[in-house]
């Protein structure tokens, strides 16, 4: 029998990161942690592997970077490198048993959550952080879709800035360790991330939630200006900074588009006080849980009821810059002056 | 003769001690009713060098701390005052230094300490006192001294610290939002937080809520306090429970049941008081939510900090706020400290020093366990590896009876040099600019205002009016007396009556300022406290009905 390459995310955790890639190992423990993620499973390093082999794809690729590895530090050279070995990739169906436990997989999932043919996310899920290999089909629909998808996002290994990248590590070119996570679309009513440090001060009394109507992808790409809620951790005061919201990304027929915002929800903030409060809660939680500021995506369902509507679809330590206190320093300096008086 | 001293070196000597400081103050707060000698001497040597610590390693600019005296069971303190302006100056530029890691890191500082404390109790606790050879115990009954010691350097520290930073805090409110700290809204900013005395406080009414779900209400109902323990033991699921309520005594209940005194068993030894507080709280229902009420002032903190901040002008904000942050944490601290400091190194001390007495009794040197309370270390120490070699028992019979003589007649509040009357002598403590005696000993003088007609004025501790029958209380073992809705009359207040916080709707108390305990207890549970009425157990009987008006610190007798 071939290895187990499948694995729901209440049986990973962080310490599967080498099998599952990064992304499904924190999918994976932030189920263990009792955050509520969309349900949906996580296809191993191994499935890929035994995918390349039994495919024979791994063959015609070893063999093209064999022919051609003399040119391969051109840059030109790794664009067409890359559209070639994605051809092969793509080109090959799954093989019939992987094929078979596939779609096993997918029925479960959807009887589980009581939709025929549901709209999952198909995301990447490296095991090493590598550019450009963030390779995402939102809003995929059906068994066969789900396969072309799965292939299409083991391809996505191979882009000229991922051969780039290991080129220049001395990594091996031809192998990709790429897990995928196949996840239940959130009917999004609004999206977006939470900090639990101000990036730009590094106040670690501050929750930061950015968010904006529809999916996710429109805060996180930065490309519109989300609202802002700054969250005080002691008080729980909250200054909260309404922008004009005109664009936002919702599913389309495939995958996703791009939409106006209707004209009444523009200036309106996208969460509920609750909803906010709810956020910040949970967000805090897990910062104190790791003892480290985290920087998390969530997306808020617009099917379920409140609390049970807030789903988390990312959970990793905060990047942000400590700034020096200057006004430790004046308050030192005032505090002095009491004895003044 | 001297082998008497209680304190040697620090016993209260008039005319060398008044010619160093004109005044010297009753400590009322933890030293009515007088101390043990063993308590006294350890409060003595050791608060009075964790004072001096604290002010020396931030440079208090105006104080070296205080210098305390043992008479008669009390204990009398006096300033150290800076003399020159030259070296105020040098100290005030070592303060903007000293202060900073506490401005930055307020909450490191704190858990690493808590972290030490906790380390030191848990490996004195670790030698079993009765089974340990002599040398081993008279070894943990050192290492019970040098964690006191410790333990009060910390302390005043952090004390100090904090207090520094609440003082400014008020000044500013004043200054740039028009409120000081007996005002109402300055009081809603400092509380609503959580702490460790408030956390076993839920953890006791958590318990009362799984007595009721193993039907053990009426074991605590039908019953008096002290018979509690004995009719759970009577069933299965009573002494369930116990083992339950034991484990958690384990963790949290090294306590005394009066805070500066180690003469009464903790709540490990003996439950009773943490078991009647449980009944308290059986007695208010099902509907009562502690966690609902603590929510209530939480909200209303938050909006107060909306408005305040409001007022604040922005460009003074980037400072303001994390200064009424560290403001916020004084009220934490000064509840805090009390359970990780002052009331469990007491009850490291009792468990050590009854360890000895048990040992001495065998070995005849004293008759009772209980009697090590009238040695001092000293003489612990001149038996400690041969306790058959001596009899104490002349040291115990003559302290014994001096003790009982102290509760007797009480101790005068101030010691004053000629000529020197009690307004000059608080003139003193408000000028040295001493955080701690600002803020806990001296407070704000209350305003006497005719138009009111009350019958006491003090000051605002925690807002609200009440009204209710007064309850006056001495000490600690009274606490029982007390009934839901009564206002709550004392002296001032300690840790251990935290509990009954939650039955009464009132709080008058003689002495205090906006950090003792009172007050800080008064505004987490949202009842009003009126405090420095100075006469409010001389004036008021228990069982008259009052009306407080915290607001305008007015107290009204009702029934005369």
């Amino acid at each position: 029998m071939a290895k187990k390459w499948i694995y729901w995310f209440d049986e990973i955790g962080s310490d599967f990161n080498d099998l599952v890639g990064k992304k499904c190992a924190n999918l994976g423990e932030m189920t263990k942690l009792g955050m509520k993620v969309p349900p949906g499973f996580a296809i191993s390093v191994d499935g890929y592997e035994q995918f390349m082999e039994e495919s024979g794809a791994a063959k015609e690729i070893q063999s093209y970077f064999h022919e051609n590895r003399a040119m391969m530090s051109l840059v030109g050279k790794q664009v067409e490198a890359s559209r070639e070995i994605r051809r092969i990739i793509e080109s090959k169906s799954l093989p019939k048993e992987m094929a078979q436990e596939l779609r096993h997989s997918y029925e479960t999932l959807c009887h589980q959550v009581g939709i025929p043919d549901l709209a999952v996310a198909v995301r990447s899920s490296g095991a090493v952080s590598m550019p450009g290999q963030m390779e995402t089909y939102l809003n995929v629909r059906g068994k066969s879709e789900l396969e072309r998808k799965v292939t299409q996002v083991w391809a996505s290994a191979f882009t000229a800035r991922a051969i780039a990248f290991r080129l220049e590590k001395n990594m091996d070119i031809a192998k990709a360790p790429i897990g995928v996570a196949v996840l239940k679309m959130v009917n999004a009513k609004c999206a977006g991330v939470v900090l639990t440090v101000q990036p730009t001060t590094g106040n670690l009394n501050k929750v930061v939630v950015e968010g904006n109507w529809g999916l996710g992808e429109s805060v996180v790409s930065g490309e519109i200006t989300p609202d802002q809620f700054i969250v005080d951790k002691a008080s729980g005061s909250c200054e909260t900074t309404i922008s004009p919201k005109n664009k936002m990304v919702c599913y389309g027929q495939v995958g996703t588009r791009v939409a106006e915002v209707p004209k009444h929800l523009q200036c309106e903030a996208c969460l509920a006080p609750d909803e906010l409060s709810e956020i910040v809660r949970i967000a805090t939680d897990v910062e104190n849980y790791f003892n480290l500021p985290q920087d998390m995506e969530w997306v808020i369902d617009q099917d379920l009821p409140f609390p049970e509507n807030i789903y988390w679809v990312q959970a990793r330590p905060a990047k942000y810059s400590k700034v020096e206190q200057d006004e430790s320093v004046y308050l030192a300096d005032l505090m002095s002056r009491i004895f003044r008086m | 003769m001297k082998v008497y001293d209680v304190v040697p070196g620090l016993e209260f000597d008039a005319e060398r001690d008044l010619a160093q400081s004109p005044a010297w103050f009753l400590d009322a707060t933890h030293s009515v009713p007088p101390w043990t000698p063993m308590f006294g001497w350890f409060w003595i040597n050791f608060c009075r060098h964790g004072m001096q610590y604290g002010a020396e390693k931030l440079s208090l600019p105006t104080v070296h701390g205080w210098d305390w005296r043992f008479m008669n069971g009390g204990g009398y303190l006096t300033l150290l005052l800076v003399k020159s302006e030259e070296e105020k100056q040098r100290r005030e530029v070592e303060f903007r230094k000293a202060i900073l890691p506490l401005i930055k890191d307020y909450d490191g500082i704190w858990n690493g300490f808590v972290k030490e404390v906790l380390g030191r109790y848990k490996k004195l606790k670790e030698l079993d006192v009765d089974t340990a050879s002599n040398i081993e115990l008279l070894d943990n009954f050192e290492e019970t001294i040098n964690t006191c010691r410790r333990m009060w350097e910390i302390h005043m520290y952090m004390m100090y610290g904090t207090y520094t930073a609440y003082i400014l805090f008020e000044n500013m409110c004043r200054e740039l939002v028009g409120i000081d700290d007996t005002s109402p809204s300055f009081h809603r900013i400092v509380s609503g937080f959580d702490n460790k005395v408030f956390q076993v406080d839920r953890r006791l009414w958590e318990f009362s809520k799984i007595a009721s779900d193993m039907g053990l209400e009426d074991v605590f109902l039908k019953n008096e306090e002290v018979d509690i323990r004995e009719k759970l033991e009577e069933s299965d699921s009573g002494h369930n429970f116990l083992k339950q309520f034991r484990e958690f005594l384990n963790e949290d209940g090294w306590r005394m049941q009066r805070m500066s005194e180690i003469n009464l068993p903790t709540w490990v030894e003996d439950p009773t008081p943490a078991l009647s507080m449980v009944k308290q709280f059986i007695q208010k229902g099902g509907a009562f939510n502690l966690d609902e009420e603590r929510k209530k002032i939480s909200v209303e903190r938050i909006e107060t900090e909306k408005e305040i901040l409001a007022k604040v002008p922005s460009e003074q904000r980037a400072w303001f706020e994390p200064l009424m942050r560290l403001a916020q944490k004084s009220g934490i601290f000064s509840e805090e400290h009390d359970h990780y400091l002052d009331l469990y190194t007491h009850a490291m001390m009792r468990r050590s020093a009854l360890g000895m007495g048990r040992r001495f009794v065998k070995a005849g040197a004293i008759d009772d366990h209980e009697d090590i309370f009238f040695l001092i270390p000293d003489e612990v120490r001149r038996a400690g590896i041969n306790p058959g070699q001596f009899d104490l028992r002349y040291i115990v019979d003559r302290r014994r009876s001096e003790w009982l003589e102290w509760q007797k007649t009480p101790n005068p509040p101030a010691i004053l040099a000629e000529g020197f009357d009690l307004d000059q002598a608080m003139g003193v403590l408000v000028k040295s600019n001493d955080p701690i005696a600002l803020k806990v000993v001296v407070g704000s003088m209350p305003q006497v205002r005719p138009e009111l007609k009350a019958d006491l004025y003090g000051t605002c501790g925690s807002p609200g009016v009440a009204e209710g029958t007064a309850r006056v209380i001495v000490t600690e073992d009274e606490l029982h007396l007390i009934k839901e809705g009564d206002i709550l009359v004392a002296v001032s207040t300690s840790p251990s009556w935290t509990p009954v916080f939650s039955m009464i709707s009132g709080v008058v108390v003689d002495r205090g300022a906006s950090l003792s305990h009172a007050a800080i207890v008064g505004r987490e549970y949202g009842i009003p406290v009126v405090m420095n009425v100075f006469e409010g157990t001389a004036k008021i009987q228990s069982g008259q009905r009052i009306r407080v008006d915290a607001n305008l610190g007015a107290v009204y007798i009702l029934d005369k």
